[in-house]
């Protein structure tokens, strides 16, 4: 019973909100436009909570990614103002994004410093870069078939959602497979259980870490072109505070921030849950700062869980 | 189970917050969502209060819901979008950026729900109306009182507010317009950017250092106002130099009485929200509406600051709201 309740706990969490608003306001919750729109809405936490995800099973944590969300969207309108196509600049961007992670693996390990301090510093440093390139404006450019991807009525109509909420999907099978069935992923399983342990049985912690970073990076990379397609302009101010949603996500789908413990599909469900509760009390007209309590009750809800699992 | 679980522990407060907050709107009565691009500000306070306003005339309810932080272009994405779901009549709304925000009423429009503009311009057409002050006549408005405080002559300086807000640098633009005017003004310094209260105070205190000896200033919305009215305060020069400022709130309609602030170019924010509601309303009744609006501009000065209309502007009536 225990261990059917923690593994489908998140799951659960978001049954039971989803039911909660199906009651309160069944006309326009369960509407098909409604569910359209909160499943865009929560791509871009829902992405860069799959990558936080595998930093956070390592026992880490990477502060840094709502700025390089700002960074890459920055960077991604620049090239695309600059005359050059939307491939280019796609490719170029979650290139970068994967890069800032792989400076935050590098100064993680080599400096052996805490992840929380190092990826502080970058947070700043990123979101110092993304206002010089933007030369303290916003960037104006025409995002293209980006703006298709977050497009709430997706064409062709039999897609149902949009198609950033396919991307999301797409990534979230190919990592749980790279998880799960990959030398990779068990390596990170393992130094998040036990780094000393890990490293005596010779698992490469450094090199596995520098991957965890870059992926998560290359999450955060994507998450700003898809925030590009959807403000049309690379704003360096955007996305603050995204790394604490996406946190949130993540420990609510049942990651434990001491590491070695997590789920893709937890995080998934986590991020849509917060979603849900926004959206739900929209709906309900539940006053904003209630939102900001009920989440944060979650949270520590879900945290007390954690511990109870591991008692 | 030996023990309560915490989700089930959680499920429950989530129950009862809810119970609790969930405010039973008026059966019958049409809604209409306004949507600023925050809550914490005086200025938007007016706004509400001029929408609740329209909204008892006209016995309509508003949802009074803005983004989360203040100018959080996504959130108000996403506040417009969980409207159109909560099927509200029309939208009202001050829209944080001119290209992020178009899209998404154009979708609101598909959906059959119109929305109307106010405070900031919306690229594309599928808003109804557009409501807002002539800015850069308000620049303009405050340039040509402080050409006429200088007698024509004298070194200005303009703090400017934030870089891509299309207000603002309107006001800056028709202040800059009204001083080539005036061949004996010299402009020492506009490169300045400040933000909100605290950054314009350092900015203007670093500025009054580097330029000790200007005649004037001009500063384009409440924050950068503010902050230079502490800045000149701090140095001691406040009432010495010739400061015209713009937008009201308490402690500027204080600086205007005690003779710091020379002049303050006053926009309306309380009629802005209710034309807003107002051209909501006869949209929804099939009335024709006057697509572009502009709401009136006032210039407080010592002189005419207790004047009932100018009072009215400089600390805005927000009894409307509960």
């Amino acid at each position: 019973m225990r261990q059917l309740f923690v593994r489908f706990g998140p799951f659960f969490g978001l049954l039971l909100v989803v039911a909660l608003f199906s009651v309160a306001a069944p006309d326009k919750f369960l509407s098909v436009y409604n569910l359209r729109t909160v499943a865009m809405q929560s791509t871009l936490v829902s992405l860069g909570a799959l990558g936080m995800t595998f930093v956070v099973i390592t026992g880490g944590i990477d502060l840094s990614i709502g700025a390089v969300v700002a960074l890459v969207a920055c960077a991604s309108a620049a090239l695309v103002r600059d005359g050059h196509s939307i491939w280019i600049a796609s490719l170029v961007c979650v290139l970068l994004g994967a890069f800032c992670g792989l400076v935050n693996g590098a100064l993680i390990t080599r400096l052996a410093v805490a992840p929380f301090i190092v990826t502080l510093g970058t947070m700043g440093i990123a979101r110092g870069t993304a206002k010089w390139l933007a030369n303290d404006q916003q960037i104006a450019a025409e995002p293209g078939w980006l703006s298709d991807l977050v497009r709430n009525l997706p064409e062709p109509a039999w897609l149902m959602v949009g198609k950033a909420v396919w991307l999301v999907l797409l990534v979230a099978i190919l990592l749980s497979f790279v998880l799960r069935r990959t030398v990779f992923g068990v390596h990170a399983i393992a130094i998040g259980s036990n780094e000393q342990a890990a490293a005596l049985s010779g698992i490469k912690v450094s090199r596995t870490k520098w991957l965890v970073y870059m992926l998560c990076g290359a999450c955060a990379g994507m998450c700003g072109l898809l925030q590009f397609g959807l403000l049309k302009s690379g704003v360096p101010t955007a996305a603050m505070g995204l790394e604490l949603q996406v946190i949130a996500a993540v420990v609510i789908g049942g990651a434990s921030l001491s590491g070695g413990q997590g789920s893709l599909l937890g995080a998934l469900l986590g991020a849509l849950m917060m979603q849900v509760l926004k959206n739900g009390c929209t709906l309900t007209n539940v006053p904003d700062h209630v939102q900001d309590v009920l989440i944060g009750v979650i949270i520590v809800g879900a945290v007390a869980i954690d511990r109870w699992r591991s008692r | 189970m030996r023990k309560p679980s915490s989700l089930v522990i959680s499920s429950c407060l989530l129950w009862l917050c809810l119970a609790a907050c969930t405010k039973s709107g008026a059966a019958g009565k049409p809604v209409i969502a306004v949507i600023p691009k925050g809550t914490l500000n005086e200025y938007w306070k007016s706004i509400h209060a001029g929408a609740e306003q329209a909204a008892k005339a006209a016995g309509v309810e508003i949802q009074w819901n803005g983004p989360q932080p203040e100018g959080d272009r996504e959130a108000q994405i996403h506040l417009v979008q969980n409207f159109i779901s909560a099927g509200v009549k029309g939208i009202v709304l001050a829209p944080i950026d001119e290209r992020a925000l178009a899209a998404v009423v154009a979708e609101a429009k598909a959906a059959g729900v119109p929305t109307v503009v106010i405070d900031s311009a919306l690229a594309g057409d599928a808003h109804v109306a557009f409501i807002a002050t002539d800015n850069r006549q308000g620049g303009e408005l405050g340039g040509d009182h402080l050409a006429k405080l200088l007698d024509g002559k004298g070194k200005v300086l303009l703090l400017r507010f934030q870089q891509g807000s299309a207000s603002t640098t309107a006001r800056e633009a028709g202040f800059l317009t009204a001083m080539a005017r005036y061949p004996g003004i010299t402009i020492v310094s506009q490169e300045q950017y400040a933000g909100d209260t605290e950054k314009a105070r350092q900015v203007a205190e670093s500025l009054l250092i580097a330029q000790p000896d200007i005649d004037g200033v001009f500063c384009p919305n409440e924050s950068t106002t503010h902050g230079f009215l502490l800045a000149l305060q701090s140095a001691g020069k406040a009432g010495k130099v010739k400061f015209v400022g713009f937008d009201g709130s308490k402690p500027l309609a204080d600086g205007l009485r005690s003779g710091y602030l020379h002049g303050i170019v006053l926009q309306d924010p309380v009629l802005m929200g209710r034309r807003g509601v107002e051209a909501m309303v006869a949209h929804l009744r099939g009335e024709p509406l006057v697509r572009v609006q502009t709401t009136d501009l006032v210039l407080a000065t010592p002189e005419n600051a207790q004047e009932k209309r100018v009072h009215e502007l400089l600390e805005p009536d927000t009894s409307a709201l509960k």
